[in-house]
């Protein structure tokens, strides 16, 4: 039986499997190939030969060093920024989202309607709402300095009408902490609630019969309970805050912001915005690098969360 | 402790718009349960046998009536605050922690007061005692710990705090003296006794030189000579002396390190009374505590249920819907139907004496035999046979008579005439399907001695007057007769 109607399985997985094959198998094996060519032409399919000069290029300063280089492009901006903005914006992001799920599970009244609210910047454009940020974090007219009462305080791009006005690097990471971790809420909201909703009660009143604090009981109880949801959601958001590039554009402009070169690196450009740069400069080779440079990365970072967590997730 | 529920009624309110009425779950209900008994709520689902019991948990806040404990009111007190054990239908076991954790939970968070001692030279003093009294013991008792060419410190342990009843940091303490790796155990043993020695009466010069004073347990006393108190969490010795006192009693000592997906159902619910017995409650509710299990398992864990509650001679509610297990455990039972006490008494007495149709219907298996019947003057007919006369009977009316399947007696001079429609014999009774002459659709089942003959076809029995019960029409009522 089985034998048989094997191609039957085969079939319906097929539309699929081709357009896997070719819209990501395909590109990604060619991406590791096209990353060790010479010159590559990516109009003509031409190059010189193979090499490693690509990866010397982009993550080494053996051949070329100095200001302006790749490497220093890569290791000191895209790289820099692309960590700091995960290592900041995931565990915060899950943290207030977990701490928003708890207290959306725990209202009765207007419960539809704030989860509807939570859930509004998720379907909103990514561009759109960076330019709307860029808007708050004006230093001249934005609502954010209006408010914590810190006149022409620059965040996004120097104040307009004051000389010699610059941002702070630390500054401009903030505001684009703060942009991506609001946007991020609503889904992980939603998938945190889903979590929640399936928690037993029983649970919570063992746990409100054994007379445990609300805390310890949201502790001990909730959070393990909620570990799947919250190993899915750690490991797709760090995979998501590596691949950041849309909140750059939409807060920071095509350039990717201009910062005094003393507080930290000189832009926001992150791993996703050089590899895009490289494509437009027609450097193709040096995207594929920098793309399995990254590739790298991601798989370790995913594979140590995995490691981790088969002690301490609870399926 | 007493438990008294008074007037307690609970609604569960309905929905005008949609046409759903209030449902009175359960209807002013009054019930006294005396201390260090074992009372089951019995009835069918939906009868509120659970939400009386969340009631008194305090799960649930009744719609009017009060509870007390004892003579406190605890009607408006929060669940937590009441004292009590529960063990829930599907035992709600944290599924992520071991079965060590899920017992210590409720002890986390508990504040005691307790007098305060020089709990260092308590500790000391016991392990002196063990390796003055007990030294060749432990030591085999480390030893049977071998694994893998290594002795192995929890087993160790474990088997040291089972035999000698101590805490498990003690128990480890004792291990790393390193006994077992010794060539002369005695000699070590005893310079480790000489060495606490010393250290205890260092330890307390240092009280005598501060001038503070204490009794011969270590307990610090004030100037009036009365211990001093404090008021604490438990420690983690304390707390674990009473884990491991607690799963002595319903024997999960074996499986305190895993995980309650682990556990077979039986052992589950074990741990589940653990969870709910640790604290020491005033009083224990159970809700429906067998249902999960198999029947093998159940009959066990009944007899388990009532061992714990008879050790502990704590206060215990069991609900159920299964009246065999509620008979053979409970001191008392109270059976309940549509929220409402119908009878409650001792298990044999309310089978032996029921006081309404429903009860002498839901208690017993097979079920009690019901036959429509009338009573003409003084006696009552079933059909064309005349049952009995009584002078507690009068007048011309319909009544229902129970006749208990036992209630039969082999007589072919008997009263009542039966068609034997089949015999089924299971060792020490037979069961015997039949139907009555005046109604051939209403199937009777009779349990009598499998080693008597019944003849085929139509055959008389005559009926035990202990086990008939007549009862109104209308109301359902009993009618005693005398």
């Amino acid at each position: 039986m089985e034998s048989k109607n094997n191609w039957k399985a085969w079939l319906y997985l097929a539309p699929v499997i081709i357009l896997l094959a070719v819209f990501t198998f395909f590109p990604i094996i060619n991406t590791f190939y096209v990353s060790f060519l010479k010159n590559y032409d990516y109009m003509r399919g031409t190059s010189d030969g193979f090499t490693f000069d690509n990866y010397l290029l982009v993550l080494t300063p053996v051949l070329k060093s100095g200001p302006g280089t790749m490497f220093e492009e890569v290791m000191m901006t895209a790289l820099p920024n692309t960590m700091l903005i995960t290592i900041i914006t995931v565990p915060l992001s899950i943290i207030i989202s977990l701490l928003i799920a708890i207290g959306l599970n725990s209202i009765k009244a207007l419960k539809k309607v704030f989860q509807t609210i939570f859930f509004l910047p998720y379907v909103t454009n990514a561009i759109a709402v960076g330019m709307v940020f860029s808007v708050i974090f004006d230093a001249n007219t934005g609502i954010f300095n209006a408010i914590f009462n810190t006149p022409l305080h620059t965040w996004i791009a120097p104040a307009f009408g004051v000389q010699g006005s610059t941002v702070n690097y630390w500054s401009a990471l903030f505001a684009l902490s703060f942009y991506i971790i609001w946007h991020s809420l609503p889904y992980k909201i939603l998938i945190f609630l889903g979590g929640l909703q399936n928690i037993d009660k029983q649970y919570y009143e063992a746990a409100q019969i054994d007379a445990a604090p609300k805390w310890k009981t949201t502790l001990k109880v909730t959070v393990p309970l909620l570990s799947p949801q919250i190993l899915y959601t750690l490991i797709t958001s760090f995979i998501g805050a590596f691949k950041e590039y849309n909140s750059v554009i939409g807060l920071f402009g095509s350039e990717g912001g201009k910062f005094d070169k003393t507080t930290g690196p000189s832009s926001m450009k992150t791993m996703v915005y050089f590899i895009y740069e490289q494509i437009g400069k027609n450097q193709v080779q040096y995207a594929c690098a920098a793309a399995v440079f990254l590739f790298l990365i991601i798989m370790v970072f995913t594979v140590i969360q995995f490691r981790v967590s088969k002690k301490r997730v609870h399926y | 402790m007493e438990i008294v529920l008074k007037h307690l009624t609970k609604v569960f309110p309905g929905n005008p718009k949609k046409n759903i009425r209030d449902t009175t779950a359960v209807d002013n209900l009054n019930i006294k349960i005396k201390d260090g008994s074992l009372v089951g709520l019995l009835g069918p689902s939906g009868c509120g046998k659970s939400t009386t019991l969340y009631m008194i948990a305090g799960l649930k806040q009744p719609t009017d009536g009060e509870i007390w404990f004892g003579d406190e009111d605890v009607t408006n007190l929060a669940p937590e605050k009441r004292g009590i054990g529960l063990v829930f239908q599907n035992y709600a076991l944290y599924p992520h922690m071991t079965v060590y954790d899920n017992v210590k939970f409720p002890l986390t968070n508990l504040n005691v007061v307790k007098n305060k001692t020089i709990q260092k030279v308590v500790d000391n003093n016991l392990i002196i005692n063990l390796l003055e009294n007990n030294l060749d013991e432990i030591l085999n008792l480390i030893k049977s710990s071998l694994f893998k060419g290594k002795y192995s410190k929890s087993a160790s342990a474990r088997r040291i705090v089972f035999k000698y009843h101590v805490v498990t940091s003690l128990a480890e303490k004792i291990f790393k003296f390193g006994l077992q790796y010794s060539e002369n155990p005695k000699e070590l043993a005893s310079s480790i006794v000489n060495k606490l020695k010393d250290e205890n009466s260092q330890i307390l010069d240092k009280f005598d030189k501060k001038g503070v004073r204490y009794n011969k347990k270590f307990e610090i006393l004030d100037e009036t000579g009365n211990p001093v108190k404090e008021k604490r969490h438990l420690t983690a010795d304390e707390i674990d002396a009473l884990v491991q006192e607690t799963s002595r009693l319903v024997q999960i000592n074996d499986y305190l390190e895993r995980k309650p997906a682990e556990l077979s159902g039986g052992q589950q619910q074990r741990v589940a009374i653990a969870r709910a017995l640790v604290k020491k409650p005033r009083v224990l509710l159970l809700d429906e505590p067998l249902s999960n299990l198999d029947a093998r398992l159940r009959l066990q864990t009944r007899e388990e249920i009532k061992r714990i509650q008879l050790n502990t001679g704590i206060t215990t509610i069991f609900v159920t819907h299964d009246q065999e297990e509620a008979m053979s455990i409970c001191d008392d039972i109270v059976v309940m139907s549509l929220g409402k006490e119908m009878q409650r008494n001792h298990p044999q007495e309310v089978y032996n004496n029921p006081n309404c149709l429903f009860v002498a219907k839901f208690l017993g298996t097979p079920p009690i035999n019901v036959f429509p019947a009338h009573v003409e003057g003084t006696e009552l007919f079933v059909g064309q046979d005349k049952l009995l006369a009584n002078k507690a009977l009068s007048g011309k009316k319909e009544v229902i008579v129970g006749i208990r399947p036992e209630g039969f007696i082999y007589n072919p001079k008997g009263e009542m005439e039966f068609d034997i429609k089949s015999i089924i014999t299971q060792g020490r009774d037979m069961t015997i399907l039949a139907s009555h002459t005046s109604n051939p659709e209403n199937q009777i089942k009779m349990i009598i001695d499998s080693s008597i003959q019944i003849p085929n076809g139509k055959v008389r029995f005559s009926i035990k007057s202990t086990k008939l019960f007549v009862f109104d029409k209308e109301t359902e009522e009993r009618i005693y007769l005398d």
